[in-house]
Formats: structure tokens, sequence, C-alpha cells
């Protein structure tokens, strides 16, 4: 049996939750980083410069988490309503087989259902494609923050005695980014198995 | 379902549903009430989701959609409105009436179209048609919030899960020999209903009304000769004995 949508949905918004958890951890490592750079002085003007990019992309990753996983509950919402809707069309059309004097009376209340099933796919469809274009945006954000975990190796290689540190911020970048990619992709994954 | 007419005059109707045979096994079997006057009709404790189609057919047999303006839920349990959500697509223009105490709860089942009528703890008359049904307190017995209902006119009382019976099998409609009877419900009651200040309180209030009929939410019903039976076997019961 295919996984309902709702499911699909709050599952995904579950991966991004993880996510926006790695991406304060990144925050995190972006303060750190940028007390060692000014503690480490004039040996690490270029480390300290990427601080600054570390915290704002860290930042623009939890701001874009929050959404889609404020998305993926709308469109988790909207499945559920559809799914009850179609659940009462069915029965709708279950009563109208039997044998029932005022049957056609149900035809009205069954008309109205279906307008609201048709309404709702339409939004469900809308929120996963929008999904779809978010979860492809933040795959730029991880991409960036590669970049920069690669630049702090090659910042953190002129620090000195510094550089044994800077060399850990800079797996910690690295290692954090990966963590986030992982749950991205898992979203992606997730997204990608759906049924409406 | 099984649909039975246990009171007609003029347009005047109380048909009761239940017995379904095609219900799920492990579902307890309820009984639902549609009471009709004239133009407009309430469904009593209209049942759980999983009877919904099979209600939905019964009833439209009877009346069309768009005559039943009210619904009524005793209490909160799932037996009695967990069919709600569905009842909101097919009927998007009633009203339900359910204790106040229970209108957050039971909005969970799902009701974005059907009003909800909180019934206030002192009970409420509503108009049906051209009759008068009153929702009678019946408070913890079993549910905190918990009303019965009573239709002066065709002498009828809905008593929710007082005079419920748990049976095998397929039992008759009506209540034959009280003592035997008596058997089926001794537990349930015991069990369910957990004051008996509530139970006296709640005899003292029906034994005032005239009733030809009592007519349980499970098992068998009451005619006029085995409704006092019912309430001295009642009276004498003790009940909410779990924590003894």
């Amino acid at each position: 049996m295919s996984t309902p949508i709702f499911v699909t949905a709050a599952s995904i918004a579950a991966q991004l939750h993880q996510a926006q958890h790695h991406a304060r951890g990144l925050a995190l490592t972006a303060k750190n980083a940028r007390a060692l750079a000014v503690r480490a002085g004039s040996k690490t003007v270029g480390f300290r410069a990427i601080t600054q990019f570390i915290d704002e992309l860290a930042s623009d990753i939890i701001r874009q988490s929050q959404y889609i996983n404020q998305l993926s509950e709308q469109v988790s919402q909207h499945a559920v309503a559809l799914w009850r809707g179609n659940m009462a069309d069915g029965r709708f059309d279950w009563v109208m087989a039997e044998n029932s004097e005022h049957r056609a009376s149900l035809a009205h209340s069954q008309r109205q259902c279906r307008l609201r099933s048709d309404e709702l796919s339409e939004r469900l469809r809308r929120g996963l494609r929008l999904l779809e274009q978010e979860l492809d945006e933040s795959e730029k954000h991880i991409r960036t923050a590669n970049l920069i975990a690669t630049s702090s190796k090659v910042e953190a290689a002129s620090a000195g005695e510094f550089r044994g540190q800077l060399e850990v911020i800079a797996e910690n970048i690295n290692a954090t980014a990966n963590q986030i990619r992982a749950h991205l992709q898992q979203a992606r994954q997730l997204l990608s198995q759906r049924q409406i | 379902m099984l649909a039975t007419t246990i009171y007609e005059q003029g347009d005047h109707r109380w048909i009761m549903f239940g017995r379904d045979p095609d219900k799920a096994e492990g579902i307890i079997d309820t009984n639902q009430y549609l009471v009709i006057s004239g133009e407009e009709a309430i469904l009593l404790d209209p049942g759980g989701i999983e009877l919904f189609a099979p209600m939905l057919s019964a009833v439209l047999k009877y009346v069309p959609a768009d005559q039943i303006r009210y619904l009524f839920a005793s209490h909160q349990d799932p037996d009695i409105i967990s069919s709600l959500g569905l009842w909101d697509q097919a009927l998007p223009n009633a009203s339900l009436y359910s204790p106040w105490l229970w209108e957050g709860f039971i909005r969970h089942f799902g009701m974005e179209r059907i009003r909800y009528c909180a019934i206030p703890d002192e009970g409420l008359n509503l108009t049906v048609g051209r009759i008068q049904l009153q929702f009678v307190p019946a408070h913890y017995l079993h549910s905190s919030g918990n009303f019965h209902v009573y239709d002066p006119k065709a002498k009828i009382l809905m008593s929710g899960d007082v005079g419920a019976a748990l049976e095998p099998g397929e039992p008759p409609l009506w209540v034959e020999n009280m003592s035997q009877h008596s058997a089926h419900m001794k537990t349930f009651h015991q069990r369910w209903m957990p004051s008996n200040e509530a139970k006296d309180h709640w005899l003292r209030r029906v034994r005032q009304l005239d009733i030809d009929i009592m007519a349980p939410q499970h098992g068998r019903l009451f005619k006029q000769a085995h409704v006092d039976e019912f309430f001295n076997w009642f009276e004498q019961l003790s009940v909410g004995i779990a924590l003894r």
C-alpha cells in the first residue's frame, strides 16, 4: 500500500525540523569561529570574513527550513481534508448505488464535496510544486556551505598556531552541511515517492 | 441495517436503526434513532464512522437529506458521534445539539459546516417540525456531560447508555423478560455508570415522565410494562464498582 500524502508531507516536515536543528548548530559554529578569529588577530583576517558568511548562511537555512516545514504542514492538512472528502465521496457513491427512496437528495452534497475535493487537489498540487522548488533552493545553500568549508580549510592553513582549531571548525561546517544535505535529500526522496 | 418504526402518528415518526449484519467484527452494536415530524427530522446518536454509509443509506429511505435539520449526540463517545466528519459533508446545513461540556472535544471528529449548538447543563427544548423534544440531563450516566431525549407526544425516552445491554447473538428488539434481561445489563451499568447519586437523581427526574417506550443506545428497547421494572432494578443496583 502506498504511503498517504499527508504522512509523506508530515515526514518531510520532520526532516526539515532536523535540518533546522543542524543549522542552529552551524550558527553556533560560526560564533565560535568568529571568537577564535578575533583572538587569533591578523593571522586569521580571511577566516574572520568567512565566519560572517557562515552566520548568514546558517540564518538563511534556518529561515528556509522553517518555511518548508510550514509548507509541508499545510500540504499535510490539505491532504487530510482531501482524504476525508474522498472518503465521504466514496460513501456517497455506495449510498447512491443502494435502493434508498431519497438518495437523489444527496446529489447536491456530493457535488459540493467533489468541488471541494477538486479545489483541495489543486491547492495540494501547488503546495507540492512549491515544496519541490524550495527544496531545490535549499540544495544551493548546502553547496555554498561546502564551498565555505573548503575556503575555511585554506584560510586555516595560514593561521599558524590556530591552524588546528580552525581546521576543526572547517570540518564542523563540512560535517553539518552534509547532515543538512542528508535530511534535504531524504525530504526530496519522500517527495518523489508521493501519491496524490 | 435493520430499520424499525417504533412510533407512528400522522407525520410524526420514530425509527430505530441497528443490528447491522455487515458491521465489522469487534464493533459494539448500537441503536440509532431518527425522529421525523412534518418536513423536519433529527438523528439521535448517529453512530460511529464505520456505520456511516449504511446509516445514511437507511435514513434516506425515510427522509431526504435536506430535511435532516438536526443531529443530537448524547455525549462524546466514538460509537455515538465519530461519524460527524462525514455527516458534515452530507448535511452541511444541519445543527448538532450536544452537551456544552464536549464541544471542544467533539469538534475533533471534524466539523467545518455543521453548527454546534451547546446544550446547557439544565437541558433544552428543541422544536422539530410540529413537535417539541426535551433534552433531559443525565450527567454522569455515564459521561460527565450527558443528555437523554424525551418526546412528550410519542412518550418515548431515548435513554442513551441507561438501559443498555451487551447481549451476544442477535437479540430481539424488545425486552420480553426483565429478570432474564437484567443479567445482560448488570455489568454494563455497574462498570460504565460511575455515580449512585447521579443514578438516583436521574431516577427522580424520569419517574415524573410519562413513558411508553424507553429506547437505549445498545440492546433491546423497553415497552411501558418493563420501564418501571427497569427503574426499580436500576434503583437497587450499586454502580461504580471498579474501585471496590
